[in-house]
């Protein structure tokens, strides 16, 4: 079995909003959503990097209590997408109820806000009853949160898929999920990922000397992918969310088609966890393409992973450039929303496919000199407006897993 | 006895009258539960949505709030039968010290 998969539906919370219109409107006018990095009383005050990708609008969650108390934030972010989605989607609830429709959704690591307080629980010297341990708090702490919630929440009884690879979680959501309708063994699945504002990963990277520090008094100037004065990584928070669907069934009930996924790779580099590999990336936008049945040179349009890291966007450029040449555009996302980790796949999904809709090409931002090493490909550093047929999304995560995905304009 | 040990067992021995016990048990739903002034015989499930993981928090409540040490069987024959705000002061009152028994402050005077 190999079926049309189509995408029927979209939502997001991501740093430069929550609509297409304020998404749209913040890509076309190159605004970005990077901000000064909130105070926690935890950790905030002692790292260097002082940027985040913040969601810093109000979001009306109107969840009843039932569903709350198994929620951390990342849940809360993951089910407001969801229901948003469902709500554009049009699904009845027989459906979503039936068994054949799934939910492939993750975050890097559940939600360390919980985490937190379970280990302050489990080591306050003051408590030695592990009774203080909360079994409730597992379950808004646990790594497979956001997807459980969500099945919870909205009666969900397919298969779930709670994929956690740090940034490649929700690319590995929409293409574990493409191949789950495509093969035919779910006719629908809800794919995306979520991670909530959290420090804790702003340290990791900041030990790891990856984040951004040079922009701390001028926060909407970094991150700079690809720029020779790119000096690392924007940690970020978001969420997002796509619905796929069979081509079939989604015509059958006249779903309104916004693009569809033609094609999914996902490898790992068999080395080094932290370090990119060329080798591995150029393997995985290779085998996407073969697992499409299409040429590099019918790609337009190319998200990439560009998450302004010294080494990182060097070896993404000239994989591009192995395999791709220097046709099609190539744009860094992160740009505008900083690094929203679980959640970067899906919304750079979605950004792709709002400017596949509106016929335009965003630029990456501040890339006002393009660092030597990483020419050789063709980088947008202006607004294009061309219409977008095929375009690849692509992610590298911790841990050496690569992703490619496939997503082409919509023709019946 | 030490002082707050005594306190305790005078705070328990004073205040904890099955209105008292009523009382702790309504505000534990309202802070915790979001549940207002359920009725008494409410069968919690049915009318409040009131399921196994809020009663297992509700265990770990009633723990801190009481001072109490509620045994795993006690706990999970409470899960089988409790159904209402009525049994559950039932089942706490047990583990409290009765009106006419004689006060460990008392006892320590």
């Amino acid at each position: 079995m190999d079926r049309r998969v189509v995408i029927t539906a979209e939502a997001s919370i991501t740093p430069i909003g929550n609509t297409k219109e304020q998404i749209v409107k913040s890509l076309a006018e190159g605004v970005s959503g990077v901000k000064p990095l909130r105070e926690d009383e935890f950790l905030s005050e002692f790292v260097h990097s002082k940027v985040f990708g913040t969601v810093d609008y109000p979001i009306d969650y109107d969840f009843d209590r039932k569903y709350r108390k198994t929620m951390g934030p990342v849940a809360f972010y993951a089910c407001q997408v969801v229901k948003e989605l469902l709500a554009k989607a049009g699904l009845d609830q027989e459906f979503i109820s039936s068994g054949r429709l799934g939910v492939a959704f993750g975050s890097i690591h559940g939600s360390p806000l919980m985490q937190r307080e379970i280990y302050k629980n489990l080591f306050d010297k003051t408590s030695t009853r592990f009774g203080s341990v909360r079994a409730v708090n597992y379950l808004k702490s646990m790594v497979h949160t956001t997807a459980v919630n969500i099945t919870r929440m909205f009666q969900i009884t397919g298969r779930v898929i709670s994929s956690s690879t740090a940034c490649t979680t929700s690319s590995q959501s929409i293409g574990f999920g493409y191949e789950m309708v495509k093969f035919g063994l779910q006719d629908a699945m809800i794919c995306g990922g979520a991670d909530e504002y959290d420090t804790t990963t702003v340290a990791i990277f900041d030990n790891l000397l990856a984040c951004s520090t040079a922009y701390n008094d001028r926060p909407h100037l970094t991150p700079r992918p690809f720029d020779a004065d790119r000096d690392g990584l924007v940690v970020g928070e978001g969420s997002g969310a796509i619905l796929l669907e069979e081509y079939e069934f989604a015509k059958k009930r006249g779903a309104n088609i916004i693009g569809e996924v033609v094609g999914f790779a996902c490898n790992n580099n068999g080395g080094d966890l932290i370090l990119p590999s060329l080798e591995g990336i150029s393997t995985v936008l290779r085998v996407g393409l073969d697992s499409a049945g299409i040429g590099p040179e019918s790609i337009d349009f190319i998200s990439a992973h560009a998450t302004g890291t010294k080494m990182g966007d060097v070896l993404e450029a000239q994989a591009i450039e192995r395999v791709y040449g220097n046709a099609a555009l190539v744009t860094g996302l992160k740009s505008y929303t900083g690094h929203t980790m679980a959640a970067c796949g899906v919304i750079e999904t979605i950004l792709t496919l709002y400017m596949m809709e509106k016929g335009f090409v965003a630029p990456t931002l501040h890339l006002d000199q393009v660092d030597p090493r990483c020419e050789g490909i063709n980088h947008a550093q202006q607004l294009f407006e061309k219409p977008i047929r095929l375009a690849s999304i692509q992610n590298f995560a911790f841990g050496g897993v690569n992703t490619s995905l496939f997503v082409k304009a919509f023709d019946s | 006895m030490s002082a707050v040990l005594s306190n305790f067992y005078l705070k328990i021995q004073v205040f904890m009258t099955r209105e008292n016990i009523q009382n702790e048990i309504f505000s534990l739903f309202r802070e915790h539960f979001e549940i207002e002034d359920p009725g008494l015989d409410d069968d919690l499930k049915d009318v409040h949505g009131f399921d196994s993981i809020d009663a297992i928090e509700l265990f770990i409540e009633l723990e801190k709030t009481l001072h109490i040490n509620l045994d795993q069987e006690i706990k999970k024959d409470a899960m089988l039968h409790i159904r209402t705000v009525n049994q559950i002061c039932d089942y706490v009152e047990q583990f409290l010290p009765r009106e006419d028994a004689v006060s460990p402050c008392a006892m320590s005077n």
